[in-house]
């Protein structure tokens, strides 16, 4: 039993750049509204309270987006009122607004993603590509922090050594520039030493393989393809301009045949999928629970 | 069965007059477990670099490496990394990715071992060193011991026949060391794994090993079984420095029975030899000096506000003048208590004064300026240039008024310098600002014995010239050797202090192997030194009995 966040990496990378490219590049409102909704109620399900007020940030950043397309943008037959000589309109409000969706609901998304994704997982879908692009990506992910924790110590050592004072601007950026070259001297001669390390191990010596701590299970499976079976109709709904939505000079929301209802469906479905696991799981949790 | 062989093997570096190795000759039987000594600069560390094909420097070589009756250029590619393992010096440096699992599954993923295969050789190995616990966790937070650990547990999951080590206890803790050594000694006899190792932690090392193996001036010494190597010894100081203290000892005395390596052979071997008539050294007197270079009173420390004290109601004084050696374990507060002296940290409560004056009324950094220096305890941390010359240069040192030679350092790179040498222009630029009171944490960390003895002697002049040093290590031997007067830090606080004979005498672990030794024979020894002369008061017991 596990929850969406436990499902391995590549499965949760697929889903999330099939719900993050639609709200992308389909301008469509409905969709806009779907995942914005969704993006919001996803982070909700997973972190409760917490992080309560991140959310005001995120209600004035709407609102500023939202209101900065009519004041910039004077497209749009329907005047509200004049400003400074310009006219501001509906339709453009109304694109703010959408945008703002657009903008937010991403936003949104990518919050739940770093949180998901850890940068083992990440390590683990960039090793399916390339075993090499992990390595590299590990060892940047190590020696970034490394070097910033050396940086303090020297500064430290300097500091109780009385040699540089913070009293004076020009001396205080001189040392740091000196420390910031000897932390380079320092990165260069780590590197040697871990140069040596590698080829000691064998590196280099043929194809890699890559330890891979996830296991890619029937669920994951099943889960990857209903994700791409929804993208799918989501997709064609989009290409066969089934999903149109036209904001200038006069709103028209177009034809929206079947296929445009189904895809609109489908990709609330797609959004809600994990939400669904969560639920589906604590449910059973708790049943399980009430056995013991 | 023999599994190296080295024939007559010469190297010299490129632009080196003369060679780095020369003309070594030696076998390693399978299971054997060889300790390689010698001072720094001797070749143990291009001779051990020679035997990994991977990791030969550039340079001219003549003669033969045979690993398994084949020449080591003729194995291929991956048996020649997975065959022989090697670990360096450094802990945190060898590690190449970010977390613990990565880093012991690295080398097999380096050599195509398919998943299931490394998922069980890692899990294999991670149980059996005990990292079962820390196998999720992100490297930067291992102490230096456990990284050690990984990175021998790194090489050892791709099951090589033969195991060198270049040093690898030298940035450790002793406690850490013992620990590292422990899981060296238990590798050799569980798995009977071939090892050859670099050290100057000899205490420890020689009665465990099989054969000892001494290089000098590029040259194998002495070469064979480790008593009758250290027994060949005799005279030889600076080779003996490092050994343990029972062969020290027997090495001072006449001969006679075969030469002990381990406390346990040190105590038959004085109650089989000597007379136990004196037994106490005419005590010296020592009193501690009225003026106080350093005190706490009733410090309290935590580093924030939810978090738990670090230091609880420290009481603390230091006689101006003073040799004070505050010892204890790992995570005991020792370096917090010396970054508050040094004003770094700020105590929550209670009063720190150095020469008698509190440290918040030494304004405009005034105490850094002829008061008080601290040294850390990565002495990398202090340079910041590309030559001695200009470090010393740039903070006003002068050369000559050191109580120790520099000058052959000036031009060379701070990095290039070794672990003793780096210590030492580190001193010179904190004795820069000529304090009155130095602060000095683990300054014997990576050092060999010699190094060792060139720092209490300078320690010595130091008190001569009237300053004051507080130093914070776990080295007991070197405590005793150097200080004054020695603390014991537990638990936040200070729980006993004394001169090193009264200090060392009373505890019987915290103490020196000496101290260990003579227990119950002789009172108060301490050193060698003391033994020695101990010993030859009491005079031979009669042969006869």
């Amino acid at each position: 039993m596990r929850s969406f966040s436990e499902f391995d990496p590549v499965a949760v990378t697929v889903w999330f750049f099939a719900v993050v490219g639609v709200a992308m590049f389909c301008g469509h409102p409905l969709l806009m509204a779907v995942s914005l909704a969704g993006a919001v109620l996803f982070f909700a399900v997973r972190n409760g309270r917490k992080h309560g007020r991140s959310h005001l940030f995120f209600v004035l950043l709407f609102a500023v987006l939202a209101l900065a397309n009519p004041l910039v943008s004077h497209n749009g037959a329907t005047v509200l009122f004049v400003l400074n000589d310009r006219p501001v309109t509906l339709e453009a409000l109304l694109y703010g607004v959408n945008s703002a969706a657009m903008i937010v609901g991403v936003l949104y998304w990518f919050r739940s993603f770093t949180q998901i994704m850890t940068s083992e997982k990440i390590l683990c879908v960039a090793g399916t590509v390339s075993p090499k692009l992990a390595l590299v990506l590990s060892m940047a992910l190590r020696a970034v922090p490394m070097f910033a924790r050396r940086a303090k110590q020297v500064s430290d050592a300097q500091k109780a050594m009385g040699l540089y004072s913070e009293d004076n601007i020009i001396d205080d950026l001189r040392g740091r520039m000196r420390v910031f070259s000897i932390i380079s001297t320092w990165a260069l001669e780590n590197g040697i030493i871990t140069a040596d390390s590698m080829t000691a191990r064998g590196y280099g010596t043929g194809r890699r393989t890559q330890l891979r701590r996830f296991r890619f299970t029937a669920a994951d499976g099943v889960f990857t393809a209903i994700t791409l079976a929804l993208l799918g109709v989501v997709a064609a709904a989009i290409a066969t301009d089934s999903l149109t939505f036209t904001f200038y000079p006069r709103i028209d929301v177009g034809v929206t045949g079947t296929l445009g209802v189904c895809g609109s469906i489908a990709y609330g479905a797609l959004v809600l999928l994990p939400v669904f696991i969560e639920t589906e799981v604590s449910l059973r949790w708790k049943y399980l629970q009430s056995k013991v | 069965m023999e599994i190296l062989a080295v024939e007559g093997l010469t190297f010299t570096y490129p632009k080196c007059g003369s060679p780095a190795v020369r003309d070594v000759s030696l076998t390693l039987e399978k299971g054997e477990f060889a300790v390689l000594c010698g001072a720094t600069g001797s070749g143990k560390s291009t001779l051990l670099r020679m035997l990994k094909r991977e990791l030969t420097p550039l340079g001219e070589r003549t003669g033969r490496i045979l690993f398994r009756g084949k020449e080591l250029s003729e194995l291929a590619d991956r048996d020649s990394a997975a065959k022989i393992g090697f670990v360096m010096q450094q802990p945190e440096q060898q590690i190449v990715t970010d977390k613990v699992w990565h880093e012991l599954a690295f080398g097999l993923e380096n050599l195509g071992v398919p998943q299931g295969e490394i998922a069980r050789r890692t899990a294999e190995m991670a149980s059996y060193f005990g990292i079962g616990e820390w196998y999720d966790r992100d490297v930067s937070e291992l102490s230096g011991g456990q990284k050690q650990l990984l990175n021998l547990a790194a090489v050892l999951v791709m099951q090589p026949d033969i195991l060198i080590l270049d040093e690898p206890t030298a940035q450790l803790d002793p406690i850490a060391a013992s620990d590292f050594i422990a899981a060296l000694k238990r590798l050799n006899r569980d798995m009977s794994l071939t090892m050859i190792m670099a050290e100057h932690r000899l205490e420890e090392v020689v009665p465990i090993c099989d054969r000892l193996m001494i290089m000098e001036g590029g040259t194998l010494a002495a070469n064979g079984a480790p008593a009758d190597v250290i027994t060949r010894l005799r005279g030889r100081e600076e080779l003996l420095r490092g050994m343990p203290a029972a062969s020290r000892l027997y090495a001072e005395l006449e001969k006679g029975g075969s030469c002990p390596l381990t406390v346990r052979e040190g105590r038959r071997y004085i109650e089989e030899n000597y007379r136990f008539e004196t037994r106490e050294l005419p005590a010296e007197e020592y009193t501690v000096p009225v003026e106080a270079a350093l005190s706490l009173k009733d410090v309290w420390f935590r580093y924030e506000r939810g978090s738990r004290d670090i230091i609880k109601g420290l009481e603390l004084a230091v006689g101006a003048g003073e040799i004070f050696c505050i010892l204890g374990g790992n995570g005991s507060g020792k370096t917090t208590t010396l970054n508050a002296a040094a004003g770094l940290l700020k105590p929550y409560k209670g009063d720190i004064r150095v020469f008698g004056k509190k440290l918040r009324d030494y304004k405009n950094r005034s105490l850094y300026r002829e008061c008080l220096a601290l040294l850390p305890q990565d002495v990398q941390t202090t340079f910041l240039h590309n030559s001695v010359r200009e470090e010393l240069s740039e903070c006003g040192a002068d050369v000559k008024s050191l109580p120790y030679d520099v000058s052959r350092l000036m031009d060379k790179h701070p990095y290039d310098l070794s672990g003793g040498e780096q210590q030492l222009v580190a001193l010179a630029k904190v004795l820069a600002s000529k304090p009155k009171l130095l602060l000095l944490d683990e300054p014997t960390k990576g050092l060999d014995a010699n190094a060792k003895a060139d720092m209490t002697a300078i320690l010595r002049r130091l008190k001569a010239d009237g300053v004051t040093t507080v130093i914070v290590t776990h080295d007991v031997e070197f405590a005793a050797e150097a200080a004054d007067r020695c603390a014991m830090f537990f638990g936040g606080q200070i729980v006993s202090v004394g001169t090193p004979r009264e200090f060392f005498s009373c505890s019987s672990f915290y103490t020196t192997a000496v101290s260990r030794m003579t227990r119950g024979f002789y009172e108060g020894a301490v050193t060698v030194a003391q033994a020695a002369e101990l010993c030859r008061l009491n005079g031979k017991r009669e042969a006869a009995r």
